[in-house]
């Protein structure tokens, strides 16, 4: 089963942890100054360790755009991974929750990621494949600044821990930015659902650790780990402080948003986020107990364009045709949790 | 590092100039820099001096609009006549990185370690690795552990004057230091 498939830690709030490791090889420029030559032998290289390891390629010259996408979905790969032009390929082992893309940004991207919080795990999943690459190759690194990164921001440990969290009070609220401003004089940062540049969709945010350098990993996990459980507390609170005439409004809208969801013929990508997420507050808040935050996960990947039409039968051709077994998909998971 | 102008925000902006062997140089905020820019105080840059305030400006683009886009640590200003410094194994040179917001390769770091110091300093706030270590560079680390170690028990051998003890140290130093 895939990571979005199984329950995680704290996962009312909680959707995903990941951590993830740049790293290059030192005898070979940075993929900006690479030619195709050079970066096929870095896959070669480096993917043949990875599949000794239990690791399946995928080689993102031969991959269709929608195939691409949907492990863009699957949070498995960067968005700018499906953009690159140089030769690229992804090594994943799904059940491990491993991934590792090569010649990204740096040479090597690897990372694991598991459902709900669970930030030492994911330390710990990265870090065997980071050692296992270790021995085996020589990575780029210097005494003074750590493991050597295509962009200097990275340099250091390399190391971006990020946890995914779902704040609907806290956006309602309206504490949003203050807590970014915060949590960016911590040396931490928010961003949106896919990672740098993109929007909060669903009240979804990642929220990871800005600074690499002078710092270890250990210290970051543990920084990261604090903030992100008083980011919990504080959103339960919220949650809880909802109360008379504004929790009869909220339990109309949350139960409004089930029975869409659970009825309705055609949803769209953009529709089925904001009623899924106030569907999970409902959940969430023991308003609605007939479904299952699970379900909700599983549905945040598979609902969504590409996977969807991935995982359809037969492929939907137009977007209206999308809609249609988005809505199917939708009803089936949640009617099927008792 | 605070501005040096201001003395209140954080420096952000590292401007150095050496024309006709004239050199200065600045540590600045944005808004400093802007204003220095402006009455003419500094070199005429058509920057962006975007600021690190945001707190949903990703770190990597406040960087490069920050640092970058200015002529720091050039020699020679904007009038200079020499040919760029590149980087022997990639070829890459300081306007390379400037306008990619990328060093070319893990060489560039030690060619062009004095240009990249500030503007990595200010990015993290913080400088010096202290995180895992790569395989090839932990056997050298632990070796120096060991030897800042035992030089350690050697001062207090001597200042005990257990001069056997002390022999037996140096030449366990001596050993360590001669497999450098």
């Amino acid at each position: 089963m895939a990571w979005y498939q199984v329950p995680g830690n704290e996962q009312d709030i909680v959707i995903s942890t990941r951590v993830r490791f740049a790293r290059n090889l030192s005898e070979y420029p940075f993929p900006s100054r690479l030619d195709a030559a050079g970066a096929k032998e870095i896959i070669n290289k480096v993917g043949q360790v990875l599949e000794d390891n239990g690791f399946t390629k995928t080689d993102f010259s031969d991959i269709s755009h929608t195939a691409a996408v949907s492990l863009v979905e699957k949070h498995y790969v960067s968005p700018e991974f499906v953009r690159e032009s140089l030769p690229h390929a992804l090594y994943l082992n799904e059940p491990c929750n491993l991934s590792v893309m090569l010649c990204e940004e740096d040479h090597i991207r690897l990372q694991c990621i598991l459902p709900g919080l669970a930030l030492q795990d994911a330390y710990k999943g990265a870090c065997k494949v980071e050692q296992l690459l270790d021995e085996r190759f020589d990575l780029a690194f210097d005494d003074k600044l750590g493991y050597l990164t295509h962009c200097p921001t990275n340099l250091g440990t390399a190391m971006r821990a990020s946890v995914m969290l779902f704040l609907p009070a806290t956006t309602m609220a309206g504490r949003m930015e203050a807590l970014a401003a915060r949590l960016n004089q911590l040396g931490l940062t928010v961003r949106g659902l896919y990672g740098e540049g993109s929007g909060s969709d669903g009240y979804l945010y990642q929220v990871s650790n800005q600074v690499t350098l002078g710092v270890t990993e250990e210290g970051t996990l543990r920084k990261l780990e604090d903030v992100v459980h008083q980011i919990i507390d504080n959103e339960r609170k919220l949650r809880q402080s909802v109360s008379g005439r504004d929790l009869d409004l909220l339990t109309d809208r949350v139960l409004r948003a089930e029975g869409t969801l659970k009825y309705a013929h055609a949803l769209t990508s953009a529709e089925f986020l904001k009623l899924a997420a106030e569907v999970r507050l409902g959940v969430a808040m023991g308003i609605i107990k007939d479904v299952k935050v699970e379900a909700l996960t599983a549905l945040l990947i598979e609902a969504m364009p590409a996977t969807l039409t991935m995982n359809t039968e037969p492929t939907p051709k137009t977007e209206g045709e999308r809609d249609l077994a988005r809505a199917m998909l939708v009803r089936e998971k949640l009617s099927g949790n008792p | 590092m605070l501005c040096e102008k201001c003395n209140k925000k954080k420096a952000t902006v590292f401007y150095n100039e050496n024309i006709n062997g004239k050199v200065r140089s600045f540590n600045l905020c944005a808004d400093c820099a802007k204003a220095m820019r402006d009455a003419g105080e500094l070199e005429d840059i058509s920057a962006s001096f975007s600021s690190f305030a945001s707190p949903f400006l990703s770190l990597e683009d406040s960087f490069f609009n920050d640092f970058f886009s200015l002529p720091f640590h050039t020699t020679g200003g904007l009038n200079a006549p020499s040919a760029p410094k590149k980087c022997p194994l990639c070829g890459a040179t300081l306007s390379d990185i400037s306008t990619t917001g990328k060093v070319g390769c893990a060489k560039c770091y030690e060619t062009f370690a004095d240009e990249l110091e500030g503007p990595i300093q200010s990015a993290h706030g913080k400088t010096g690795h202290i995180g895992r270590i790569a395989r090839g560079h932990r056997a050298k680390k632990e070796k120096a552990d060991r030897i800042s170690a035992l030089k350690k028990q050697l001062k207090e051998a001597i200042n005990d004057e257990k001069f056997e003890e002390a022999a037996s140290l140096r030449d366990q130093i001596h050993a360590l230091e001669g497999n450098a």
